[in-house]
């Protein structure tokens, strides 16, 4: 089913014979969440704007500070208002807090695991000598702004969020 | 884009490699810094297919590359072999990288600026006013003939490279960097290569996992300035280093803002941060005057009018050192 939802963003399925599969990007939590990643993905390859991570924020934020109109039909439907909003937004945002909690000890099993690559060489004897280490978040700034050739491929920031 | 142009735009592209390829011979630095100067422009305007060995002090991991120019774009997709599938695609300088993370695709974006084998800036002048060039023997890398050319410092603030560059297609075939010791720091040279004949660009995409889900990266964001005033500025930085970029971000774990300014020779890029100390008893104790090297990388950081100034490169301790007493804060 994922594949053939991708086809569809590719535009290999045409739009009109996929009925069953926009009905089940509709009704399932999994399929609509598919959607989202690969028009996610579409995008950042494509370089759009992105909607910033405090979208969804700012937007329940302005949405509370519209003026209540005090007459019960419009109240009704400014609840749902926000409840739509809520549906169309992309599961991803949910995601983002869990995503934190659980990535500390996801990152140290990762490092764990590619130590197995290293290479038994001079530099082994390096590693094994105690230093202060650069602070992480340090070395995730000047990467990102200013990486050396090799750090596009071999992190040496463990990401201990 | 139809297939016409592309096709055009990639006879044009071919018309460079045989004109790369008409060198062979050369005698004088300057001839050298000319062979240089075309591995620059090669490594962005030819199209090619290979695979890569990339090694720092820590590890190897291999990468596959496809590197298109259409006459007047790049595109660059770049597949680690090794360990988590990570992908890098380079758009015209645009990086994102799909970084697997946790069972998660983590999307990061980045700025291109020496993306192996483009690991040389197309304006070698700052290049020539840090470092000499020689030329060694010619040697076989990757089942290619390569000229080898040895950079060298002409001070202890920066490492040493090798070059070695295909006598036929002017590309950089590998790239190793030396500090004074002449230990190897990093390394990174192809295993294969072939120029390629597609002007599809079908390939220019990652790989989609189905099974995982795909998050942005909580960025380091960077803020607006403040516009609050400076009351620093940097005086006497060392020999061959300018500042190239100028940012706010927000760090980890920090409260405000930090300043983070960027240093380049051309070929080495350090990080200079500056931070107000905290002065709450709460807070732990800034260090004060740390000066390490963690693999390839110095750092030093030390506490300086009631500010953290902090330096990091991979560049030679000193280096670090005299950049970061080079801030001078207005009393």
């Amino acid at each position: 089913m994922s594949e053939q939802i991708s086809a569809l963003m590719d535009e290999e399925i045409a739009v009109e014979d996929a009925a069953h599969l926009i009905s089940s990007i509709q009704s399932s939590r999994q399929h609509a969440d598919a959607w989202s990643q690969y028009n996610l993905i579409g995008d950042v390859m494509r370089g759009n704007q992105l909607l910033s991570k405090d979208f969804k924020q700012n937007l329940m934020y302005k949405l509370d500070q519209e003026p209540t109109v005090l007459a019960p039909k419009s109240a009704k439907s400014h609840a749902e208002k926000v409840a739509g909003f809520k549906d169309k937004l992309p599961a991803k945002w949910s995601m983002a807090a869990s995503f934190a909690a659980v990535m500390a000890v996801g990152w140290m099993a990762m490092q764990q695991v590619q130590t197995g690559n290293e290479v038994p060489a001079v530099e082994m004897a390096q590693a094994e000598v105690v230093e202060p280490a650069i602070p992480n978040e340090y070395m995730a700034a000047h990467q990102s702004s200013a990486p050396s050739a090799s750090s596009y491929y071999i992190q040496s920031v463990s990401y201990a969020e | 884009m139809n297939h016409f142009v592309l096709a055009r735009r990639f006879a044009s592209a071919s018309l460079i490699a045989a004109l790369l390829s008409s060198f062979n011979v050369w005698a004088s630095e300057e001839d050298s810094w000319q062979v240089l100067q075309k591995a620059a422009v090669a490594a962005r305007a030819l199209s090619y297919k290979g695979i890569f060995v990339c090694q720092s002090a820590k590890q190897i991991k291999s990468v596959e590359i496809t590197h298109f120019y259409d006459g007047q774009h790049e595109f660059a997709r770049n597949v680690v072999l090794d360990g988590a599938p990570r992908e890098v695609l380079n758009q015209s300088g645009n990086v994102v990288i799909y970084n697997p993370r946790n069972g998660k695709i983590v999307i990061e974006k980045r700025r291109a600026q020496n993306m192996f084998p483009a690991i040389l800036p197309t304006d070698l002048s700052s290049i020539k006013a840090s470092y000499s060039l020689r030329s060694g023997e010619n040697e076989r890398i990757a089942g290619r003939p390569a000229q080898l050319l040895v950079l060298e410092p002409k001070d202890g603030l920066r490492y040493s490279y090798r070059f070695w560059i295909d006598t036929e297609y002017g590309l950089l075939l590998k790239s190793v960097m030396f500090n004074n010791r002449n230990e190897v720091l990093e390394s990174i040279g192809f295993n294969q290569l072939a120029l390629m004949n597609t002007v599809a660009l079908d390939w220019f995409k990652p790989k989609i996992d189905h099974n995982k889900s795909y998050v942005m990266e909580q960025e380091q964001e960077l803020v607006a300035d403040s516009g609050s005033p400076v009351d620093w500025e940097i005086k006497a930085l060392p020999a061959g280093y300018r500042k190239v970029d100028q940012m706010m971000r927000k760090v980890q774990g920090k409260a405000s803002p930090v300043t983070h300014v960027i240093f380049s020779d051309g070929l080495a890029f350090v990080s200079l941060f500056i931070e107000h100390v905290a002065k709450s008893a709460k807070d732990k104790p800034a260090p004060k005057n740390v000066l390490t090297t963690t693999g390839n990388t110095s750092f030093y950081a030390n506490v300086n009018n009631g500010h953290l100034v902090t330096v990091m490169g991979d560049v030679p301790e000193a280096t670090v050192v005299q950049i970061a007493n080079s801030v001078v804060f207005k009393k």
